[in-house]
């Protein structure tokens, strides 16, 4: 997932000559980057040239390499009219679950793991091995935990309920999914949380002992504010990885049981490399990629926040 | 800070110790057991009756996956690294308008799905004959990771002061030589943990790797894995000491950088 937060070039107080300076600097290094972007050009934006060309034509696995028809927005009213209103209300539950559950569950893991003692580093590292993980393994493992037979259903059974179709069932399959997600996603969202606590001088703590302060009440008044300037940023990564996710989804429901857990993202796909309907594909994507834009139009803005108040 | 822990820290430990102890130590645990072992109403193990899983797991196949695994994670880290190294550079000292836009382009190429890059990729590649060729993934893979490698990369570029270029310039040092002998060495950590970072996202790439490769036969250890979990009828121990031989290699790579990657990750946040 995306995880850089990175001081914009906002400089205020230099002066005039010195800009002009740091012009002259700069433009003898253009040639450094000039590879990445020949790479880019070739590799990322050309692709997604064609990404709008075939949202507008008619592209099966047929005419995938030959001329395609122009068929103007006929792809895009057909998603419209299609699955892609609802699979653009399951995209917005999920991220909400997924940012919610992998904030919260990160803020709480930071604070309990701030310490130095023995299970909190030893935790730590177990969990950024797991987020390290390739998403694929964490799947695998996930989809056979809550399988018909898997642990979660063997303990519910053993509590004498029935078994719960985590993953075959049109309600549960969405927030199944969500929930591994925002497990995956914690580890690191704990990390983040995690140094911005650790800033905080302990003469901080000293003297809110002192004052007889109670632990949810440091929590309250000291790490939850010391968290907040990461917080915006974080919230806007952890909502993309969200928006993004693919392989826990591809992995453990492969966009079922029936439509239950295509996301906008995931119906794209599908529509291009199940059904060959490559242009309806495309036409779907496309519409992911302008929701894309909208987000990183505001991560650009909350990083600049974060810069001003911090 | 408390020094002693309450009991609701206790529980949100015990708590997140279950959640990530239980589901790694299944899969190894899993891996270990014969099919039968696993759950005698599951069908799956009807199509293979397996004594050992790993034993199973080794063979010819397996060796190439592993092969291929290593040729695209490798070579997907030299290529970002040779091509992010330079650009992060250079936008960590250019600043101006060109930066704020190549930034901002950085940022969106970076958060485009890959459900939805892999749609026209698969087009371009067909088209210039280079579907099933490993190359196609590691340019794939290559393009993919650049964005994030740059914007890692950039901050750690930033903090190295332009003095010390200047003091090599007047040394008579040329630029890229200042480059190559005071900035790199100085930035060798943020370079580690980016490296560190698109070796493991490389390593478990699969998207790519599953829709470019034609066949099977050329598929690295992810998107065998990919394939097998979604097939009807897994065999669970066979999948998951699949999934364990997967993982070993990050581990490897985890154990050997486990701090700088815990300190790097957040570097951009602490800053």
């Amino acid at each position: 997932m995306a995880l850089t937060m990175d001081e914009q070039p906002t400089r205020k107080a230099s002066s005039a000559p010195a800009l002009r300076r740091d012009k002259n600097r700069g433009r003898n290094r253009l040639y450094f980057i000039a590879p990445a972007a020949i790479f880019l050009a070739a590799f990322s934006f050309y692709p997604l040239l064609q990404l709008v060309r075939m949202s507008v034509s008619k592209v099966t696995s047929i005419t995938l390499n030959s001329s395609w028809a122009f068929t103007g927005l006929e792809n895009l009213r057909k998603g419209l009219e299609g699955e892609m209103p609802d699979a653009l209300g399951r995209t917005a539950i999920f991220v909400v679950v997924v940012t919610v559950l992998g904030l919260v569950g990160g803020l709480a893991a930071a604070i309990a793991l701030r310490g130095t003692g023995k299970w909190s580093t030893v935790l730590l590292a177990l969990m950024v091995f797991v987020w390290a993980l390739p998403p694929v393994v964490n799947g695998s493992v996930w989809k056979f935990l809550l399988g018909d037979a898997g642990l979660f259903n063997t303990v519910i059974t053993g509590l004498g309920m029935d078994t719960i179709p985590f993953l075959y069932d049109q309600s549960w399959a969405l927030m199944s999914v969500a929930f591994v997600n925002s497990w995956a996603v914690i580890p690191f969202n704990a990390l983040v949380f995690r140094a911005a606590i650790l800033t905080i001088p302990t003469e901080v703590f000293e003297a809110a002992q002192l004052d007889g302060a109670r632990p949810w009440q440091e929590i309250k008044h000291i790490m939850m504010p010391a968290a907040r300037p990461t917080l915006l940023v974080l919230t806007v990564l952890t909502v993309v990885y969200a928006f993004r996710s693919f392989d826990f989804i591809y992995v453990m429901t492969y966009g079922g049981p029936g439509t239950a857990t295509n996301t906008l993202p995931f119906l794209g796909y599908i529509q291009a490399f199940v059904r060959y309907d490559f242009g309806l594909g495309a036409a779907t994507s496309v519409v992911t990629v302008l929701l894309v834009l909208v987000m990183a139009f505001i991560y650009a803005r909350s990083i600049r926040r974060e810069e001003s108040e911090s | 800070m408390n020094k002693k822990a309450g009991p609701v820290n206790i529980a949100v430990r015990l708590l997140l110790t279950l959640m990530y102890g239980v589901p790694l130590l299944w899969i190894v645990l899993t891996s270990f057991k014969t099919s039968a072992d696993v759950f005698s109403t599951e069908s799956a193990w009807f199509f293979r009756p397996t004594t050992a899983a790993y034993v199973n797991a080794f063979d010819g196949d397996l060796m190439l996956a592993m092969k291929q695994s290593v040729i695209i994670a490798t070579s997907t880290t030299a290529l970002v690294l040779l091509v992010a190294i330079p650009a992060a550079y250079g936008l960590a000292r250019l600043g101006g308008w060109f930066t704020t836009i190549a930034l901002g382009l950085l940022i969106v190429l970076q958060m485009v799905p890959q459900t939805a890059s892999v749609i026209p990729m698969f087009q371009v590649f067909s088209n210039w004959g280079m579907l099933d060729q490993t190359l196609a993934v590691i340019l794939a893979d290559t393009a993919l990771l650049i964005p994030f490698a740059v914007l890692l990369l950039r901050p750690f570029f930033r903090g190295v002061p332009i003095a010390l270029e200047e003091a090599a310039s007047i040394d008579g040092a040329s630029i890229p030589r200042a480059f190559l002998s005071i900035v790199l060495p100085i930035a060798r950590n943020g370079v580690a943990t980016t490296g560190t970072l698109v070796f493991l996202l490389s390593w478990g790439e699969f998207l790519y790797s599953v829709n470019f490769f034609l066949t099977p036969g050329k598929y690295p250890l992810s998107a065998l894995l990919a394939q097998q979990v979604s097939a009807f009828g897994i065999d669970w121990p066979g999948l998951m000491a699949l999934a364990v031989i997967t993982s070993v290699p990050i581990l490897i790579v985890f154990m050997s950088t486990y701090k700088q990657l815990r300190d790097g990750l957040t570097v951009g946040a602490v800053k």
